[in-house]
Order: structure tokens, then sequence, then C-alpha cells
């Protein structure tokens, strides 16, 4: 009897066992392209690649009728059109890939740019926003932009705006960090706010949010991991900057923390006010530093560095009202601007504001404050 | 858990009254009487051992990289009406108090999860590691036919229902990437000490019924060893949940003694 009974227990865990295999591996459901070659020795930076979305820059003398790119994709996915077809590229052109279990589509919009296009246009007035959506329509938030003289965009400002959804503390654009504000010196204006990212940014150890808005790239991949290497700097340059100059408008939040780092949670500091910060960072690109991120933008020693502008001390305190600023680029010692590589596009330039100095290293006062307003930048006559 | 240790320790101290009570193999007038009526009662004690199962095991899941059945205690006791003199044939229904638990880690591909912070949620499909804990207290009452081959040893089958009064399904997401909403959205890397949580306590059901079988060996004249197998039948989340694409059976095996009187 007590066999049976053994053998009968042995067979029902035999059962058990057998259904709970580990199948076979399903098939990729992502849909991204991971990487984009072009023929021949074309492109003055490696490719942007986004979600949704691809830049090009290529160099000067380009014709960006005829441009075949080719695309890598998540294993198993395809597009349409071919990898490798020849397109005019005067316009973005679009592309949809699909993934290797056929659910999943995404739409690329892919944009070539020449070296200066981004950058012609040298006075910021922060005018233009396009809201988009996150989380499938659960918040939105602004994306600053710039236009040319023709009326197409040129560039969009980054911000940390689409990390901070994730933490879902935002809703409208200005429960975000970085949104655009009624009260500028003229017109519009960006307003940054530094904000708590509640119990996700405190489970991930980046209890608050700076508001912030540079010219470069937001990389979320990095958002949680890697936030200084999320925010990458710079944009091709063609010009000798002189000065940096603009209106802004700065009240501290009211009590200063830290980051307690075993916890993730905000710590006040006693006696400490929170300070802002404004500048530009002029560079060099070379093969191993094509932007600066947070670990290096501002670095002693970090050999690509040309020059710096940026507010003194006594400028990242509270203003009264709205303060004028002119920051003069200060080359560092030894450095000087080779014509030949400005022309070819070797030169990047980022501009960088943010509501909390220490943000990056998540250390201010929730609710400080900047605004700012018409910024131009002086450069050289050539 | 105050609660729960309270209601054990009452059990347990019930228990031992009833059992040095009987050891005086004196019983007491109520129970001779039942017995003549061909009833029978025993309260019994025991740990569950196995876990909420999807089954078989979907295609999103990778590996299993841990599972720790966790200390599962049950306490109940039943009653069994024989039905004939001989007492071959029976009908038992009985009542059990009893937590069912497990802890599993695993590697997942585009796995549906919503990390909930704040009471809102945020929604999308994990590829990575998943660290989930599953605990569970439920009262069952099993109605099981019983079959009794001689003095020693009986089988028995049957239904039960069960109702739990307090679910717990939680755990975090670590080392992998979250797709915002779908496979198409941002990719959000989590890395080295970077977790995500997520809680789907209050999605698991209340209600419960499956089968339950098993043999019951009869080692003393009044200790009994008790093996049982409980097999739900219902996805333990509730129909609405749809963020765990699968359903998943809690399959738990009962190894504990039973006290005849």
């Amino acid at each position: 009897m007590m066999k049976i009974c053994c053998r009968l227990l042995y067979v029902m865990l035999v059962a058990i066992v057998a259904v709970s295999c580990i199948r076979k591996e399903p098939l990729n459901a992502e849909c991204d392209i991971t990487a984009v070659a072009i023929e021949g020795d074309i492109l003055n930076r490696a490719p942007i690649i986004e979600n949704n979305k691809v830049i090009l820059i290529v160099k000067n003398n380009v014709n960006v009728s005829r441009l075949a790119p080719e695309f890598e994709l998540t294993p198993g996915a395809s597009i349409e059109p071919a990898s490798g077809t020849m397109r005019d590229f005067s316009t973005p052109q679009t592309y949809m890939t699909s993934s290797e279990d056929g659910k999943w589509h995404k739409v690329y919009t892919v944009e070539v740019r020449r070296n200066n296009s981004g950058s012609s246009n040298l006075d910021f007035n922060f005018e233009n926003v396009r809201r988009v959506s996150a989380l499938m329509g659960a918040c939105s938030y602004d994306v600053f932009y710039e236009v040319g003289a023709n009326g197409a965009e040129t560039m969009a400002w980054a911000s940390g705006n689409p990390g901070f959804a994730l933490t879902l503390q935002g809703t409208t654009p200005s429960t975000f960090p970085t949104f655009q504000s009624d009260e500028g010196w003229t017109g519009k204006c960006v307003e940054m706010v530094t904000r708590a990212t509640g119990s996700f940014g405190e489970g991930v150890k980046k209890p608050l949010a700076a508001g912030n808005l540079f010219i470069g790239k937001f990389d979320m991949n990095n958002a949680v991991n890697k936030p200084l290497e999320s925010t990458q700097f710079g944009t091709p340059f063609t010009n000798i900057p002189l000065t940096l100059s603009g209106y802004y408008k700065y009240t501290p939040g009211a009590e200063y923390c830290q980051m307690n780092s075993s916890t993730g949670k905000l710590e006040p500091v006693a006696g400490k006010v929170d300070e802002c910060n404004i500048y530009s960072v002029f560079f060099e690109v070379t093969d191993d530093m094509e932007w600066l991120d947070g670990t290096n933008v501002m670095a002693d020693d970090n050999p690509n560095i040309v020059a710096i502008a940026r507010l003194s001390p006594d400028q990242r305190k509270a203003t009264n009202d709205w303060a004028q600023f002119t920051l003069p680029f200060v080359y560092r010692e030894g450095k000087t601007v080779d014509p030949q590589k400005l022309q070819e596009g070797k030169y990047s330039i980022t501009v960088v504001f943010s509501s909390s100095l220490d943000g990056d290293y998540f250390s201010g006062a929730i609710g400080s404050t900047l605004m700012v307003d018409e910024v131009f930048i002086t450069c050289q006559n050539q | 858990m105050k609660n729960l240790s309270r209601i054990y320790i009452s059990i347990i101290a019930a228990l031992i009254c009833s059992v040095s009570m009987s050891a005086q193999d004196e019983r007491p007038k109520g129970i001779e009487k039942s017995i003549l009526l061909g009833l029978e009662y025993e309260v019994n004690a025991g740990l569950n051992i196995g876990g909420a199962s999807p089954l078989p095991l979907p295609a999103e899941i990778r590996k299993i990289n841990g599972y720790s059945p966790r200390l599962n205690l049950q306490l109940g006791g039943k009653v069994t009406k024989w039905l004939d003199l001989e007492k071959k044939w029976g009908v038992a229904v009985g009542i059990r108090f009893e937590t069912k638990g497990m802890e599993t880690k695993a590697t997942v591909k585009n796995y549906g999860m919503e990390i909930y912070q704040d009471g809102k949620k945020l929604s999308g499909k994990w590829t990575g590691r998943v660290k989930t804990t599953y605990h569970t207290q439920q009262l069952a009452i099993p109605i099981l036919a019983t079959y009794r081959f001689n003095d020693r040893w009986r089988v028995n089958f049957g239904p039960y229902l069960a109702y739990a009064f307090s679910n717990d399904f939680d755990g975090y997401v670590y080392s992998g990437y979250l797709r915002e909403g779908d496979p198409t959205g941002n990719k959000v890397s989590f890395e080295g000490d970077s977790r995500a949580t997520y809680d789907f306590g209050d999605d698991l059901r209340k209600f419960q019924w499956g089968f339950q079988g098993g043999m019951s060996w009869q080692a003393f004249r009044r200790l009994c060893v008790n093996a049982n197998l409980t097999w739900g039948c219902n996805d333990i989340f509730n129909k609405s949940f749809k963020t765990v694409s699968f359903n998943m059976y809690p399959i738990y095996l009962n190894v504990g003694f039973g006290y005849v009187f």
C-alpha cells in the first residue's frame, strides 16, 4: 500500500515538473533601430538615435538628396523601406520598423542635418514648445525647439522631463521640472523648478530632479542607472563664441537638502541656500569624446574643453527681479581654435540652465525656480 | 502578523489541551456518543510546501533563478462520517486555517509589469530579473470522500472552498530594462542598485476553490501522518487584472500529523 501511494505521489510530482518546463523563447517584441551606418566618410558625428527619431549630422559638402542609410535593428526585426534604400533627405524621411513577432511597429523619422544648421540661430527666446505626451497619455510635458528663418525647426532643446515622467509625479507640463511660462522678460520664457521625485525617485536614489534645459540629448536608457551620463551635451558649432548673454530670475527653494546615500531620502542641510547654474561650454570633438556628459562637462582635466562661459558664484544667488547676464567665454590656457577644424564642424557647443547647482548629484532645494529668457551667443566675426 | 500569531497560539493551546485530555484515554461522553453515530474527529497540523505557478510556465519566464517555499503552517480539524459498518467509505468535512507562500527569483522577457508609486502606476514590459513574494492566509473547507483500506491506510479526495483574509503578492524588478507602456515605448535600464517595486496584493482573489487528494497513515492508535496535494482551480488573480498575462494556480503539498479522537 505504501508503495502504491509513493508511486502515486511520484507521478504527481513528475507531472508538475513536466508541465513546468521552461518553454521555447518567444520571438522578440521590440523593433528598435540600434545602429545606423552610411557608406563613405560623410558623417560628422555618430548618429543620434532616439526611440522614434534618428538624426544624422553630415559634413558640409555632402549631397543629402541621395543617401542610403543602413540600419541595424533588434534581432529579427524588419524595416520598410529596406535598409540601404536610396532616398532624398532634403526633408526628413520616415521608416517603419516591425518586430520579429510581427505584433509591434514603430515609425521613425530620420533627419539629416549639416554641421551648422542646428546652431545657425544664435538667439534663443523660448517662444516655441510642443507638448509631448508620455506614459500612454498619462502625462505631458513641454519640449522647447528653435526655428530657422524659413520657420522650420532647427534644433530641439533637451531636458530631464522624460526621466521625470517615470516618477509619475508629473501630470500637466507645468508640474514637470522644465516648462514654458507666460511671464518672460519678453513674451514667453523657460521656467525650471526643482521637484521631488516621490517614492520611485527615493527607490532608485534620485530623490529630486532639478529643472534643466540644455543643448544636446537626454538619454532615457541611462536616466535611472547613470543619470550623469544621461545628459549628453553639445551640437556642432562653426563659429567662435565670445559671450553668452540673456536674462534670468532666480528664487531658491526654502530648504536645502542633500540625499542620504543609504536611504535615498533627502535630508536638510542647515544654513545652506540653493544656487542656480547657467553656463556654456565650447569644446573640440574627438573620436573618443563626441559629446560631454554630467561627469566631465566642466572638468578641469577634460582636454577637449576649449572655453567656458558661466555665472559667477555671486550671480548664482537669488535675484530680486529679472537680471541681465553677459558671460565671457574664458578660453583655457593653451587652447586656440583651429579654423580648419572649425570649418569642418569639429567643434561643438552646449548651453545649460539648471535650477539647482548640485541637482546632478541630487542635492538642492525643492521649489527652487529659475526663469531664463532672450539668450544670445555673440560670436567673433569671420 | 500579531493577529496571526495569536490565532496560532490559541489553536496550538487548544490542541495540546485536547490531546492531554484524551491522553488519559477516557473519552468525553460526547465523543463516545459520536462514535456510536459513526462519526470520527481529527485535529491536525502541518506544513504547506509549494507555490503559485502558471501551468505550463509561460514563455515570458526564461529562467527560475531561485525558489524558497517559506514556512507555511496549517492547522485544522475534520469530522468523518462513516457510511457503512465496516468503516470503508466515509464523507469528511473539514476546516483548516493555513498560510501559503513562496519566494521566487526569475529572469523574464517582455513580461507585463506595473510599478506602483504613491498610488499611481507605471506600466510597461519588463525584460530582466524579477523577485516575487507570495503570501496568503486562508480559511479552507474541504469536503472529501474517504476510503479506508485497512486499519493503517486511508485515502481521500474532494473539492475545497477557501477564503483569503490576507493576501500579498509583491516584489521588485532589477538588472534589466523597462519599455514604457508597450515594447515600442521608451527603454529605461535598471542596473546595479536600481530597482523598482511592485505590489499586486489587491488584485488577488478572495475566494478560491480547487481539489485536494491524499492519504493518511495511522502510525499509532491516535496519531496519523497525513499527506495531501491541494490544487487550486482559480487563477490566484482577479479576472479584471491583466498585467500578469498568464494564470497562476496555487499548488501545495501539505504534510503533517493528526490526532484522532
